[in-house]
Parts: structure tokens; sequence; C-alpha cells
């Protein structure tokens, strides 16, 4: 792990990489978008440049720029990139395509598509071998076994011969390393190579990434819409904004005073920062707005539309990077005084926390006043064999006896890995699958004895919302059909009051009556997610189930959804579900919550024991995993990591089911541990603290 | 792998049984009937009823269909009296004949095909693209018996330099003896096919090249050539695969019409002859054949398939 020591490379060293006044533009059909505009940046040998910014800021382009790997109608319009002191836009095709094989590597976002899926992995691994350094076939099979076991693959002598759909997502992540490093590049670029991936997977990958640039002594360039994996990992940060630089110092310089306004609003927006400064629950610095359409021209400062400070001169003035070390592009930087970073300006609203409308966070309620009651529910899915046949070969454990209550206008966070069953409890919960055992009440009702009409009535009171709402519409439909169509099954009033009830709902969720005759395609993420919420709201229910509500979404919107929803909440008094892989949005929104592994609730309690006081080694690993842009929160972090993958839910584990990846795990493991509490419950046979203890601190938590 | 081959053989099976139920049915309910057609407009009520009764053509076609499927099973297909053979014999003179000339122009298809599409993914949009996109659509619009004239007129007429007929040699090897013959035939009957591959592997390659792992091959500092020969092609080709399968009634349906055009002696001959005699023993004969040959040209697509694709090899080893 890279910690923030500044590493300043002596003056006489050269760049690596350098990019200088580096436009990109890109055809589409609607016109020319300018998707860089003066680029400029520099990578040192062995330094990790870490490159955040929203989607759509550049970040990507900058990095297949340098490689070279534009999309169709792509192209380097102006400026210079220089590798090794030459310029790869003058060299010719045929050398640039040999620097790019042998000198750089790259590592893409999605490793389940990034991979040939016909070709084995060692030939996929061995090729640029191969290619560009002709090395024989016997050779290349070995070298390639070597680099795969250096990237951490069990069994590389096998992996060889295997093809990529054979292996998981962070398995497959590691072969994209190990091809990318084979040739023993000076420059990796990572183009956010963690973001398909799982919190502990991640953590993995990332530290592999770091340990490898050390071994290689390579330069990394890390490209990220992640503060946090930035905040761990990288020496120095750009920050991008709308095809541009806007911000660059050392990475910790950058995250203890941040000087351009984005990038102030851009970490205020994230839960973790409301949350370490005024406790849970306060209101989240929403960026208002959406970044412009590059394909216009614009003039002044790109962030001045959504800007807190913004005066006239932001709009007409072009404004360059400082100079120095820490250079930013703004007119009215943040104060250097590290006295007064919470003293912000008028539109910054930091509520006190609000109560929940319903009884205050009580887990140990009575079941009557719940909303929605899951006691000991099971999923099993029949697994088939591979052919034609297709003969049952087994049972899937999805969810494995989840017991859990939510109360009136309370936020029940769930939170788990993929694959932990998190997303089958809240289907179940909503009535679109029947579980194979278990009892799921709303309101006191046992929705398994209902049927028909009964049944449609119950499923009023819960809906549910999606991650990817434009998959979740029917994309031929306009947004008054789409939100009309609830009241039209469930026979709510006659049409004119169904456009009434319309009205007020995109009211409620904050979108102009315009949007109605429009279509799905023509929304942006935010959007589609607020009609979305508008949907699940149309039936009046008492709670939504949200599946990963705000994971598709960027730092600065995904702050709008969730202080919609806490003000709907308010309002409404609904209660949550709210299930995410994202523990610090969980933390912030839930009252409560719940973690799953691999189909077991492994811990439940308050929202802050849970997270501050993790009583079960598999939460604390989950906690230690998330990346934070805490300074020093990687140092109290020596707790507990978790290696190996997710076991199989064909044949899951008998007793606990962590006990195979649990660093503290005993003879006695192989007995399921009961889920025992009062409050704060964990099923672990040895708990990492006693329940009464009220966190204290998160540091130096784990024994 | 066995058990695959077990359960698709068997799917084959109940494929063909229904065809066979199907085509006996259309045949035997026309209008007019098989005596007829046999005997001749001068037969008396009659010698027609005898004629029915003597070849079990009174009875329930239930029964009727039970016979025919007990001499199927033993080989027989029937005897033409049109023809004054068994049908088995009649088919067997002509299929291999038929299988040259459909085994020759998917050849050429294929050969042709491929690189067509792999250009025009390549340079899509493009003028390569349009140009050949205009002439596949120019060539799937054209009737195969108006090109055929066309080829002759072409090629024999104007310009001389192939025959218009088709080798009218008894054997496959009488056939090939005379290749100049097969040119016209086989061209007509490879334009449509190359037209409608040419799609698919263009298709099936902008979908590919437009896929992470491309990108992931390019980043490797791989030559275009290498990325679309080495990392795209097969991936490309899948489609293809599936199709060559699916496409044998659509050859056949084309052998008809190139077969009569050229007066080659094939199967489509055969069916086109015996189809405007009424000649049902044959009809039906052949298209029982024919039924076999998709659904064995179907099994072998997707074997093929399961052979190219790693992800949908059947494996016993690894899980």
């Amino acid at each position: 792990m890279s910690e923030s020591t500044v590493r300043k490379p002596p003056a006489a060293v050269q760049p690596l990489l350098e990019l200088r006044d580096l436009d990109t533009d890109i055809a589409l059909r609607r016109g020319t978008v300018h998707a860089l505009d003066g680029v400029s940046l520099e990578v040192m040998p062995g330094e990790t440049l870490g490159v955040v910014g929203e989607s759509g800021s550049g970040k990507t382009m900058t990095a297949l720029s340098i490689m070279g790997l534009l999309p169709p109608g792509g192209r380097v319009s102006g400026g210079q990139i220089l590798f090794e002191g030459r310029d790869l836009r003058s060299l010719p095709a045929d050398e640039v395509r040999r620097i790019r094989g042998v000198r750089m590597g790259m590592v893409f976002q999605d490793p389940l598509t990034s991979l040939n899926p016909t070709m084995r992995i060692g030939v996929q691994v061995a090729e640029p071998l191969r290619v560009h350094e002709g090395v024989g076939k016997a050779d290349a099979r070995e070298r390639t076994i070597e680099i795969l076991r250096r990237v951490g693959m069990p069994r590389p002598d096998r992996i060889v011969d295997n093809y990529p759909h054979e292996l998981s997502g962070g398995m497959r992540q590691r072969v994209a390393i190990a091809m990318a490093l084979v040739c023993s590049p000076r420059l990796l670029i990572a183009d956010e190579p963690t973001t398909a991936l799982d919190v502990t997977t991640q953590r993995q990958i990332l530290e592999l990434i770091d340990d490898l640039r050390e071994e290689f002594g390579m330069a990394v360039i890390l490209v990220t819409h992640d503060l946090g994996v930035i905040a761990g990992r990288a020496d120095r940060v750009a920050v991008m904004y709308a095809g541009r630089v806007v911000e660059t110092a050392a990475t910790a310089t950058l995250f203890r005073t941040p000087r351009h306004r984005y990038t102030e609003a851009l970490m205020e927006a994230l839960p973790e920062s409301a949350i370490r400064e005024t406790g849970a629950h306060a209101r989240l610095y929403s960026i208002p707005g959406l970044p412009p359409d590059l394909s216009r021209p614009l003039a002044g400062c790109r962030f001045a539309p959504r800007c807190r400070h913004v005066t006239d001169e932001c709009r007409i003035s072009d404004i360059t990077l400082s100079a120095g070390e820490h250079q930013h592009a703004c007119l009215h930087p943040v104060p250097t005084t590290p006295a007064a970073p919470v003293t912000l300006p008028a539109p910054v609203r930091v509520e006190p926390a609000p109560q929940p409308a319903g009884p205050t966070a009580g887990p140990d309620e009575p079941a009557a006043t719940s909303v929605l009651s899951v006691r000991a529910l099971v999923k099993n899915y029949a697994a088939h064999g591979r052919g034609l046949l297709r003969r049952t070969a087994g049972q899937v454990s999805a969810v494995a006896g989840v017991s859990f209550e939510v109360g009136p206008g309370e936020t029940f966070g769930l939170v788990g890995e993929s694959g932990c069953g998190k997303s089958t409890v809240g289907r179940l919960a909503v009535g679109l699958e029947r579980p194979t055992a278990g009892q799921i009440m709303l309101d006191g009702t046992d929705l398994a004895g209902l049927a028909g009409r009964e049944r449609r009535r119950m499923h009023r009171q819960v809906q549910l919302m999606f991650q990817d709402s434009y998959a979740a519409m029917n994309p031929r439909m306009r947004v008054d059909a789409i939100l009309a169509e609830p009241l039209e099954i469930q026979k709510v009033g006659d049409g004119a009051a169904r456009r009434a009830r319309i009205a007020t709902l995109l009211d409620q969720v904050g979108l102009s009556r315009r949007v109605l005759e429009r279509y799905p395609h023509e929304f942006s993420g935010g959007q589609l997610q607020r009609i979305g919420l508008a949907r699940s709201l149309a039936l009046q229910p008492r709670l939504i189930v949200g599946d990963e509500p705000v994971s598709a979404l960027d730092v600065s919107i995904q702050a709008q959804v969730l202080n919609l929803m806490r003000d709907l909440q308010r309002e409404l008094g609904l209660a949550y579900v709210f299930i995410s892989h994202d523990l610090s949005v969980v933390d912030y929104m839930a009252d409560r919550i719940g973690v799953m592994y691999l189909g077991k609730l492994v811990e439940v309690g308050p929202a802050r024991d849970v997270v501050r006081a993790a009583r079960h080694p598999y939460t604390q690993a989950l906690i230690d995993a998330v990346p934070s842009i805490t300074p020093n929160a990687a140092a109290a972090r020596d707790g507990i990591t978790i290696r190996g993958e997710l076991p199989s839910a064909l044949n899951p584990p008998t007793g606990c089911r962590f006990r195979t990846r649990c660093p503290l795990a005993q003879e006695i493991c192989a007995t399921e541990p009961p889920l025992a509490g009062d409050g704060h419950q964990v099923a672990c046979h040895f708990p990492l603290r006693p329940e009464s203890s009220a966190a204290p601190a998160r540091a130096g938590a784990v024994a | 792998m066995v058990r695959y081959l077990i359960t698709r053989l068997g799917q084959a099976l109940v494929v063909v049984v229904i065809v066979t139920v199907i085509a006996f049915l259309i045949l035997h309910l026309l209008p007019g009937g098989a005596a007829r057609a046999t005997l001749g407009k001068e037969a008396t009520l009659e010698q027609l009823a005898a004629f029915n009764h003597d070849m079990g053509y009174d009875r329930p076609w239930i029964q009727q269909y039970g016979m025919y499927v007990q001499r199927l099973l033993h080989g027989d297909l029937g005897y033409s009296y049109q023809l004054n053979q068994s049908v088995v014999e009649a088919i067997s003179q002509r299929l291999p004949k038929t299988m040259v000339l459909s085994l020759l122009s998917t050849l050429l298809a294929i050969v042709l095909a491929i690189p067509l599409g792999v250009i025009q993914a390549v340079r899509r949009n493009r003028w390569p693209d349009y140009a050949i996109t205009s002439l596949s659509l120019l060539a799937y619009a054209t009737p195969i018996f108006f090109m055929g004239l066309m080829m002759i007129i072409l090629f024999s007429q104007v310009w001389p330099i192939l025959p218009p007929e088709a080798p009218q040699g008894f054997t496959v090897a009488e056939v090939l003896a005379d290749p100049a013959g097969l040119v016209l035939p086989t061209v007509t009957l490879a334009i449509v096919t190359i037209a409608v591959y040419s799609r698919y592997v263009r298709s099936a390659m902008v979908d590919n090249l437009n896929e992470n792992y491309v990108r992931t091959a390019r980043s490797k500092g791989l030559s275009e050539r290498r990325v679309v020969l080495r990392h795209t092609l097969r991936n490309g080709l899948f489609p293809v695969i599936a199709l060559l399968g699916m496409y044998l009634p659509a050859l056949f349906s084309g052998a008809l019409v190139v077969e009569s055009l050229f007066n080659f002696p094939g199967m489509g001959q055969l069916f086109w002859q015996a189809a405007l005699k009424r000649d049902f023993p044959i009809l039906l004969g052949v298209t029982v054949i024919i039924s076999i040959a998709t659904v064995v040209g179907a099994l072998v697509a997707d074997l093929l398939y399961a052979a190219v694709d790693p992800r949908v090899r059947l494996r016993g080893s690894t899980s």
C-alpha cells in the first residue's frame, strides 16, 4: 500500500510521460465532442498518478489517448504525448505500436468482457511476448506461468490452459494485469481496475498493483471515479472536470486542502464526509445540475454553472492551471488556512439530524408494529447441470434462514458482496419470488396466505427501486405511461385522478411536468432514478426496497438522490430496505444495518454500532476494505484482511459460512453460530467485541 | 458428450418423424391421388380402385403411414412407376451430384463471403462497405432463375466462354470430368449464399470489433491485421457456423431451380419433374431425405459450434 508519503523525484529526473496541451475530439453523428481540451499531465518514473473525475470528465479518454485506443471517430487533434522524451504523435505507427505493446500496459474496467472469450489464458497473456519480443512458444509459456504466479493466481500452470469464463471476476482482472505486465512495461495505466469488483477483491487488486509497481519499478496511472481509491494509493492526483484538469497536487495535500471548488464539492458530496463532519444523517452536499455538454463551445470555468462561489468573471475568463506544486484552475479557490475548512458559505445546509418519522430505531420493538417482518427466510434455486438434459445437479442456497424487522419510517440497510443473497432477499420481500421456506409479513399479514386480489392489494404497500432504472423501464413508453401504469394495474382512480397523482409525484421527486412527454433514453442517470422513485411512490407504499439505487450514479448525482430519498422518508413516513454493496452509503442512509455473507445474516444492529464497532470478523473485513478519503484511515486498518474467493453457494461451507476465509476460525466454527445478542446481534463464535462496548473508536479495534 | 449426442439424435429423430407425417399427409390428401397420376386419364374407375387396393391406398391413412414407416425402416422408400425404378435407386443416382453442386457452391460462398464480410466490417460506413452492401442486396433481391438466365446469356451467348448446360455425366466422376460445365450452376447457386453469409459475417464482425476484448488486444500493441484475424475473426464466425446447418433447405430450393435451368440431373431436377408428374413416391422420398439432411446439418453445426466456442464446449473434466 502506498502511504501518503510524497516522493519528490530529484529535479533532474525526466518525466516518464508528459502530456502537453492534449486535445481529443470524438466525431459522433450529432456533432463533435471535445472530450479533452488542453490536458497537461506529468508522470514521473515509479510514481502513481491518480486521475479522478466523474463520468464524462475525460479521465478515461486521457488514458485511451495515451494508448491510442480511442473509440471510432475519436482522434487526438492537438498537443503532444511525450513518452520517454519522444512524442508518440510524431513517431511512425509501427514504432508507436511497439512502444505501447512493450513499454506500456493497460488494465481495463470490466474483467468479464476484456479478455478474448475463445482464447486460452496462456495464449492471451503470452501474445505480447511472442509478437514484440519474438519469444518462442515454450519460453513464452514459462514466462506466462511465472507472471501469473506473480499476480497471485493459484495453480498458474493449470490456469494457462483455461478459458476466461472459467475464472471469477477478480481472477480475470489478475489475468488482465499479468497480460499488461508480461513485457515489464515502464508505465501501467489502470482504468477503473476495480470498479466492477467487490470491495474485498478491490482491496486485493489495488494492493497487487502497488506491490507490482514497486517490484517492476514502473509508473502507474490510476484512473478512477472513486476518491477513496485514489486517496489510499496515489502519490499525486489530477482532478478532471469536463475535459480539463482542474487541480493537481500531491495526494495528501489535495485531500487535506483541496483548492478548486469542484474538488471541494466532490469531497463534500461523499456520504463519508457528511458522517465525519456532522454525524450520521446530516444532509449531503449535492452539486446541482449536470456537467456541460462538450459538443458545444464553452467559455470560462466549466464548473461555473454548478459552483457555489461563481462570479461573473468565472463565466468569461479562460482560467489556466496555476503554477507550482499544487496547481488549480480556480478564480476563487478554497482558502489555504486549514483553520476554516468547515465554515462554508450559505448554500450548504447542514441540518440537524432529523428524527425518523417512526419510533426511534428500536431493533427490539415488538413485531406487531413492523412494516416488514422476515422470519427464517430460505430461498434455494435448483442448479442445472451442463448439456441439454439440464438435470438438477443440486441446490444453490441463495438465502439461508434470514430474519429481520423493519419498523415504520425506518431504513434497514442490507449490505454484502455480490452473491451474498441481498438482492434475493429484496425480491422475496416485494413478492417477486416465492420463498422456499420462511415467513414474510407485511404490516402483520403473511404474504404466503394471500392470493389473487388480496395479494395484489398487498403489493401496494411495498415497491421496488432498481439500480438501473433505464433497464427497468420500457423504452417505448413515455414517462406519463410509465408513471400511470402502477395506478392502472391497481385500478386506482379515474384518468383525471391519475393525472393529478402523477403531477404530485413529479413534484415530490423534483421533476418538471415537461418530462411526461419524453422517453426514458432522453434522461440522465440521476433523472431516471428520480422517475424510478416516482414510480415506486405512485401507490403510496409504506415500504420501498431499493436494490443498489445509487450504485450506478456519480458522486454528485448520488448525493442528490440520497437527499431526495431522505426527504421523502421524512415527508411520507416511508420505510426503506436499502440494499447496497457500498458500506459508506448504507452507513449514511440506514438506521440499522444487516450484513449478509453467502445467504446468511452475520450481523445486525444499529448502523453506528455495526460500522464503528463491528462484532463479526467479516463485517470488520468489509469495513477495512472500503477505501476512504480520510487521511490516516489506511493506517488504522491493520485489522482483518480476507483472502481468497467467495465459496460457491452450490455447496456452501457447513457451520459458519465465513469460516473458510476467516482468520479467527477454529474447530467449533464447523457448528453453526446462532445470531445472538439484543440490539446488536452477531452470528459468530468469536465476536470481535462484546455487545455492550459502545464503540469508542474505530482504530485498533481488532485484537 | 455421449449423452449430449444421444439427446440431440433423439430430438433429430422426432423432427424427422414429424416431417414424414406432414409430408405423407399433404401428398396423400391431395386431390387426384397417386392412382390417377400413375394410370393416366384413360383408366377406368375399376382400374383406379384396383390400383388403390393393391397399393393399400384405400386403407385408413394411419395404417398407410404405418406401412410406409415400416418400409422406410427397411430402406424402402417406394417405387416410382413413372421412372420405373425404386425411389432409393433414383435418389442414390442423383443425390451425389447434387451434393457436389451444393458443396462446391457453399465452399465458394464461404471462401468469398468471409473476406467480404471482414472487409466490410473493418471499413464500415466507408465506400468498400457501401459497395459490397449494395451488391449483396442486389444479389439477394434477384430471383435465382433470373440470375441463372443472365449468367447463361452473358457467359455463353454474349461472351461464349462457358457451356450453358451442366455436365450430363451419370456418375460423380463423370460430372467432375467436365469442370467448365459446373462453373455457371455453381456460381449461380453461390451468389445468393454469398450475399447472405457476407451480411452475417459483417454484422458479427462489427459487433465483435466493438467488444472490450478487442480493445485489450489493441492495447497489447498488436497490428490491426492480427487483431482482426487472430482475435476477432474466430468469434465473428460463430453465426456463420450456425447458419451453415440452417441453410441446407435454402440451398436445396436453390438447387431445384438451378438444376432445372442448367439441366443438371440432380435431386432438384428429380424433385421438380416428380412434382410436375405427381410422382408421389419420389416427392415423399426426396422430402424425407432432405429433412434428414437438414436435421443432421443442424446437428453438425451445433457440434461444430461447440468445438470452436469454449463457452459452449461440453466438458466432463473441469467445472
